[in-house]
């Protein structure tokens, strides 16, 4: 019976939107970020202290506090990284793992029980003990849309989630507004190209460097929120498992537009949503690692059919990508 | 215009330099530690856990004899896969797949015991050898197959490497709690015990010292490699100017694809290593992370070989001291994980003071040195 609901086209799209607005936020900051130039390796690691600080804040001051401290949290890990690699012009690969080491090893060392515990005992003492303990948060209500959630199979697959949902999808309209019908937009994506040039025709391409990141940041910290507080609500360590690494390899599929990136996002959502339904078909009970694998494989199965030439020359990576720029060179 | 940051009436300006030499490297990078542990006190310090307590610790693990053991032992994946890195990151091949490249190696070694316990093949005299052979092939497998998809096809080894990181886990992970699991283990999620015989040992050293000398050995040869053998100077010369390699007429796909034969081989070697001597068998926790603790080490030795040895033993000795915090002050174990992501990025900031002098000048115009 649970096997037969689970299985229509409407859970079947309603689950790819829930668990590929992860992806989304996450590849929605990045598009931007390497759209300025920059490659933000460290997005895993941003991810997880966005979950791991969502957890902490919602604890102590409810779901809005851990919203807001995720972001900014995610904004202050991406602004050490422009610094690394901006200002001090280092490799941004090794920057980004670096970054991605230092969250992973951060977020699990505050979600630990017993740090966890004296953190929000310090930010708010009124907590009771037992509800810190628990490897839990109270899960972010849906907040369904009134008369576009009865609309058949669409309404709810699309119009019955939390409100993360519904501003991630704003958000990658309006970044899309705002690269490619803006003259910000133009100035970002000038910088991502050729910073000499945009440089000489008098953008400031290290403020514009340090804010795309800073906001790519904020994104992915915002996407580990809903990770922990939208989608899986009960804390592990390393909870992203990777998928801050999926979604930079989302963001060559997507051609770096955040409209493509809706529609890649989901399509890994639905894969990962798929992993969970596979033990309902009678299939891999035995062997769930196998199942796991799933969207790992797809990614590299993704890049390689990437880099195909044929479809290689039609979208392009912003040229300055990953380059450090100054001046004096 | 050389970059300037304006602190009250003083201006430190970073300039850039062409020659540093090796000291004054080696000086840069044991300040850059020296630092890490300081900003990592600082942060144990706020979350309510006693510095103090945790440098004695880390500073007993280097003067302790019994546990200098437990170090070295667990220094040598580290160094190994380092190795292996170092080759990888000179030719800008990005492998970050260390991880799981050794994985694999500790799979295909311990295939190997199995073929031998349940099976009868290979005698016990040939076992070891047998083993590193495959573990080195299975490691540089999963290497070989992203610098294909690369030299091929263009994909970006970074993500792909790490791909394949999460698909070595889970295999491993499969073949423990499935076909490979101990029949007699109760249900517990381990391959059979390892004959005494598949476990590296000498009658008149130590595993401890008979590891530090494989790895010296190790780090002696690919250090030789690289210095003096035309593979060496064509991994060299590809990542320095892929222009100049293609100039002079260098086969540059296949010089990657040796790089990472060999970068995974090591980390192949390195899964071995982990089974054979600290653990005794598969078990689902193989590694606690030495791939990716292998790229801070091969970055904080600057690439260098030899310097892998030292770095290596000093990640070896934060994974045993990490392990008494655990006990001790009840920490949770990612405490050391924190304390590693911060020497690199401390090394990362040491790589630009290396490459651009400092100095503080005054504003006014007067300018001391520092």
């Amino acid at each position: 019976m649970v096997a037969a609901e689970v299985l229509t086209l409407e859970a079947a799209i309603t689950g790819a939107v829930a668990a590929g607005t992860i992806y989304l936020l996450a590849a929605t900051g990045e598009v931007l970020t390497e759209r300025s130039g920059i490659l933000n390796l460290g997005l895993e690691g941003i991810m997880l202290m966005g979950a791991a600080a969502s957890f902490i804040f919602t604890l102590s001051f409810g779901h809005l506090a851990g919203i807001v401290a995720s972001m900014v949290v995610g904004a202050l890990m991406a602004l050490l990284l422009v610094f690394f690699v901006v200002t001090l012009r280092l490799n941004q690969v090794v920057t980004g793992l670096a970054l991605t080491m230092f969250g992973t090893g951060l977020s699990g060392f505050i979600g630990a029980p017993e740090v966890r515990r004296s953190i929000v005992k310090m930010l708010n003492p009124s907590v009771p003990e037992e509800i810190v303990l628990l490897n839990q948060a109270p899960r972010l209500p849906d907040a369904p849309i009134p008369v576009l959630k009865d609309l058949p199979i669409v309404g709810k697959a699309f119009f019955s989630h939390n409100l993360i949902v519904y501003a991630s999808l704003i958000f990658a309209v309006l970044l899309w507004v705002l690269l490619f019908r803006t003259k910000w937009g133009l100035s970002i994506r000038s910088v991502g190209e050729n910073p000499a040039m945009a440089d000489a025709l008098g953008v400031n391409v290290y403020r514009i460097r340090y804010l795309s990141t800073m906001i790519g940041g904020a994104l992915g910290g915002l996407s580990g929120a809903y990770l922990f507080l939208g989608y899986q609500p009960f804390w592990v360590e390393q909870i992203t498992r990777g998928r801050g690494f999926i979604a930079l390899a989302l963001v060559i599929l997507a051609a770096w537009s955040p409209l493509r990136a809706i529609l890649v996002a989901y399509l890994f959502g639905g894969i990962e949503a798929f992993q969970y339904r596979v033990p309902l078909l009678g299939l891999g009970a035995q062997t769930p690692q196998f199942v796991l694998m799933l969207p790992y494989a797809v990614t590299i199965l993704t890049l390689v059919i990437l880099s195909f030439s044929k479809v290689r020359r039609r979208i392009g990576a912003p040229a300055a990508l990953g380059l450090p720029y100054s001046r004096e060179e | 215009m050389p970059l300037k940051l304006k602190i009250h009436n003083y201006y430190i300006v970073f300039e850039k330099r062409y020659e540093t030499g090796i000291l004054y490297k080696v000086l840069v990078t044991i300040i850059a530690v020296i630092a890490s542990f300081i900003i990592a006190g600082l942060i144990f310090l706020m979350l309510g856990f006693s510095p103090l307590e945790i440098y004695k610790m880390i500073i007993n693990t280097f003067t302790s004899v019994g546990l200098m053991h437990e170090t070295l032992l667990r220094s040598t994946p580290i160094i190994l896969a380092a190795l292996g890195l170092s080759i990888a990151f000179k030719m800008n091949f990005w492998n970050i797949g260390a991880e799981g490249q050794l994985y694999m190696g500790a799979f295909a070694a311990t295939g190997v015991v199995l073929l031998h316990v349940y099976y009868g093949m290979i005698s016990p005299d040939l076992l070891l050898l047998v083993m590193l052979l495959a573990s080195f092939i299975a490691g540089s497998a999963w290497c070989l197959f992203p610098a294909f998809l690369k030299t091929r096809l263009g994909a970006n080894e970074i993500i792909t490497t790490l791909m394949m990181n999460y698909i070595a886990i889970l295999f491993v992970n499969y073949l423990i709690f499935g076909p490979w699991r101990d029949p007699q283990g109760y249900g517990f999620p381990f391959s059979v015990n390892f004959p005494p015989y598949a476990r590296p040992s000498l009658p008149f050293m130590s595993v401890g010292t008979l590891m530090l000398t494989w790895s010296l050995v190790t780090a002696s040869l690919v250090f030789s490699m690289l210095k003096y053998t035309i593979p060496g100077f064509e991994i060299r010369v590809v990542g320095q100017n892929l222009e100049a390699a293609k100039y002079a007429g260098m086969n540059i796909s296949s010089t990657i694809m040796l790089g990472s034969l060999l970068s995974g081989g090591l980390s192949g070697i390195a899964g071995m290593v982990t089974v054979t001597t600290l653990i005794g068998r598969l078990t689902p926790d193989v590694s606690p992370g030495y791939g990716y603790m292998a790229i801070i080490v091969a970055y904080l030795a600057g690439l260098n070989p030899l310097l892998i040895i030292p770095a290596g033993i000093l990640f070896g000795g934060l994974l045993t001291a990490g392990d008494a915090m655990q006990y001790a002050l009840s920490m949770p174990k990612t405490g050391a994980q924190i304390l590693q992501a911060l020497i690199f990025l401390f090394t990362l900031l040491g790589e630009f003071v290396k490459r651009y002098g400092v100095t503080v000048v005054r504003s006014g115009g007067k300018d001391g040195r520092s």
